[in-house]
């Protein structure tokens, strides 16, 4: 292929990238310019640098509590996906090591896992919560986001301890190494990528979340970033501003993961590991 | 490898099959159970002293609403996944060529797919505002609209008006699998067809497309179940509204069990769904089976 005509690619990759994008920039230009700006009929799509300025941001963290949605946020995701990437670490070695029957019940529980809407499976925590005193508690949250995160990241990490060949524990263990240091010594520092896209998946899954949060989550300091969001178009004027401006600050933190994760995703699909 | 025993083994995947079994499979259960609970009730403690009988499915069956409902998925899925498929494969075929910039490039065209539901929601609820939305401007400045149209408002509109977010979050999937795929196909095949004068056309039909055929049944099939279970994006930007235009199952279902709190009818409606859910998955398992486990 000829110098130009790669060139020519990039720029048509380009104009692709900027038409998918234009949300996102969209958002991004709506919570850095002035309300006159973009509550008008004609809006302007590329503004004068000099008009553009953080006041809405400034103007949002001081009349709602977009830090303790943050922090709320941060706590569940944080919380979620530290116990789903423990457990299913445990389970994903089990399923590629130890051969049994586990192994294809584990592949339908993933499908059938897949398959429950959201909207579905919270119907029956809020009954088992409210059972267990579980309602309105960060801890309900945690759990339930870490629940529905361990069918898959289990399959994810299985797909990555496949990868290992055995042969590296069993030297080590010839070596005198114990079975568990051989697990602790060699195997984990070498899934470190895998252990680091699924953690990174599993956080953007429980970040993102909604439905949990809005269902089992009533008190409003216990709100997260997504049900805070939600509570702009309840009234009567929205004011977009301040909303785009609470949305740019909960991308950030997925923007800046997604971009770490995706050459996992994309190495990942070769080898038949399928997210969605 | 930690011993040889079996219960090793068995011991590691425990806490895993505890969370399954506690939070999906009792959940599961407890849903099929609730929906043979007749009547409404505030106070979910005390759904097992509710009538119990088939009361629920005669009603959810019988009832018109249902079956606008099932419509408006099978249109809802229809609508998104032909639309993803075509930009995603468009998107592959463009990404799988090498140019300057692809890692970046590659990057920002698949971040929608990662982008939270409810981000999703208020951005596209602001860009096809009635007034203010750029949309809007845009179209008036071309002179295809003239008067503010609040695409998410009327019946005609809402639904296209929920399946372009539902688009835009679904076709990285299929870009990231395609893309997967194409990469696998070797450039051998390419050299061969060049030597023997096939045309790009031909190249496509007979190299590329048989490739990418299997990742792209699979890759389909799972975009349809995300699509089935997809809640975020409806419920926030028209609810189910105007007039049940937008109404899916998944959206239904919450609204029966928790703005209304018949959680009886809300669980049979999650039977059928999971019905619709297990009938896509068998006829497709053919496929599912050999790209899959």
């Amino acid at each position: 292929m000829t110098r130009s005509r790669q060139w020519l690619l990039a720029l048509a990759a380009l104009a692709v990238a900027a038409v998918v994008l234009f949300p996102i920039y969209w958002m991004l230009l709506t919570s850095m310019l002035p309300s006159e700006l973009t509550r008008s009929r004609d809006p302007v799509l590329l503004p004068r640098l000099s008009a553009l300025s953080l006041d809405a941001f400034a103007a949002v963290l001081a009349r709602k509590p977009v830090l303790t949605w943050l922090a709320n946020s941060g706590i569940v995701t944080v919380g979620a996906t530290f116990i789903s990437l423990v457990i299913s670490t445990l389970a994903g070695y089990s399923l590629s090591r130890f051969k049994s029957r586990a192994q294809q019940g584990a592949g339908f529980v993933l499908l059938v896992s897949k398959m429950l809407p959201s909207s579905l499976i919270v119907i029956p925590f809020f009954i088992g919560f409210s059972t267990f005193g579980l309602i309105d508690s960060r801890w309900g949250l945690i759990v339930a986001n870490a629940a529905v995160g361990v069918p898959f990241a289990t399959w994810l990490m299985k797909g990555f301890f496949d990868g290992i060949p055995r042969e590296l524990e069993l030297a080590a263990m010839l070596d005198g190494c114990s079975g568990m240091q051989a697990v602790w010594y060699v195997v984990l520092p070498l899934s470190k990528p895998g252990l680091a896209a699924c953690g990174i998946y599993l956080a953007i899954v429980t970040w993102s979340d909604f439905v949990f949060a809005r269902t089992l989550v009533t008190s409003p300091d216990r709100w997260v970033l997504t049900v805070g969001m939600q509570s702009f178009l309840g009234e009567y004027l929205v004011d977009w501003s301040s909303l785009m401006a609470v949305g740019a600050l909960s991308l950030a933190p997925v923007f800046v993961l997604f971009l770490l994760l995706e050459p996992f995703l994309v190495s990942g699909m070769t080898q038949g590991a399928v997210a969605n | 490898m930690i011993g040889r025993s079996r219960w090793v083994g068995y011991a590691l995947l425990s806490p895993a099959l505890l969370a399954v079994g506690f939070l999906i499979l009792y959940p599961l259960y407890l849903v099929v159970a609730t929906s043979f609970r007749q009547g409404k009730t505030l106070n979910v403690l005390r759904l097992s002293e509710l009538p119990f009988g088939l009361a629920n499915y005669r009603t959810i069956l019988a009832s018109d609403a249902t079956w606008h409902s099932v419509a408006v998925t099978i249109v809802y899925l229809l609508g998104t996944i032909g639309p993803a498929f075509l930009i995603g494969l468009g998107a592959a075929l463009l990404l799988n060529r090498t140019f300057p910039g692809r890692r970046w490039l590659r990057s920002f065209i698949l971040l929608p797919w990662a982008v939270p539901g409810v981000i999703v929601s208020i951005v596209f609820l602001w860009l096809l505002d009635g007034s203010f939305g750029v949309v809007n401007a845009l179209l008036r400045q071309a002179g295809w609209l003239a008067t503010d149209l609040a695409w998410f408002a009327h019946d005609d509109t809402a639904l296209a008006a929920v399946i372009v977010p539902t688009v835009w979050k679904a076709y990285p999937f299929f870009t990231l699998t395609l893309l997967a795929a194409l990469q696998a196909i070797p450039a051998s095949l390419y050299e061969a067809a060049r030597v023997d004068g096939a045309t790009s056309w031909q190249r496509f039909r007979y190299i590329t497309w048989p490739g990418i055929r299997p990742s792209a049944t699979l890759a389909a099939i799972l975009n349809t179940l995300w699509a089935l279970r997809e809640f975020d994006i409806i419920y926030l930007t028209t609810g189910g509204g105007p007039d049940r235009a937008t109404e899916t199952l998944a959206v239904r279902i919450y609204q029966e069990a928790f703005a209304f709190f018949r959680m009886g009818t809300a669980s049979t409606l999650g039977v059928l769904t999971m019905t619709i859910a297990v009938l896509l998955v068998l006829m497709s398992m053919r496929t599912i089976r050999r790209e899959y486990f």
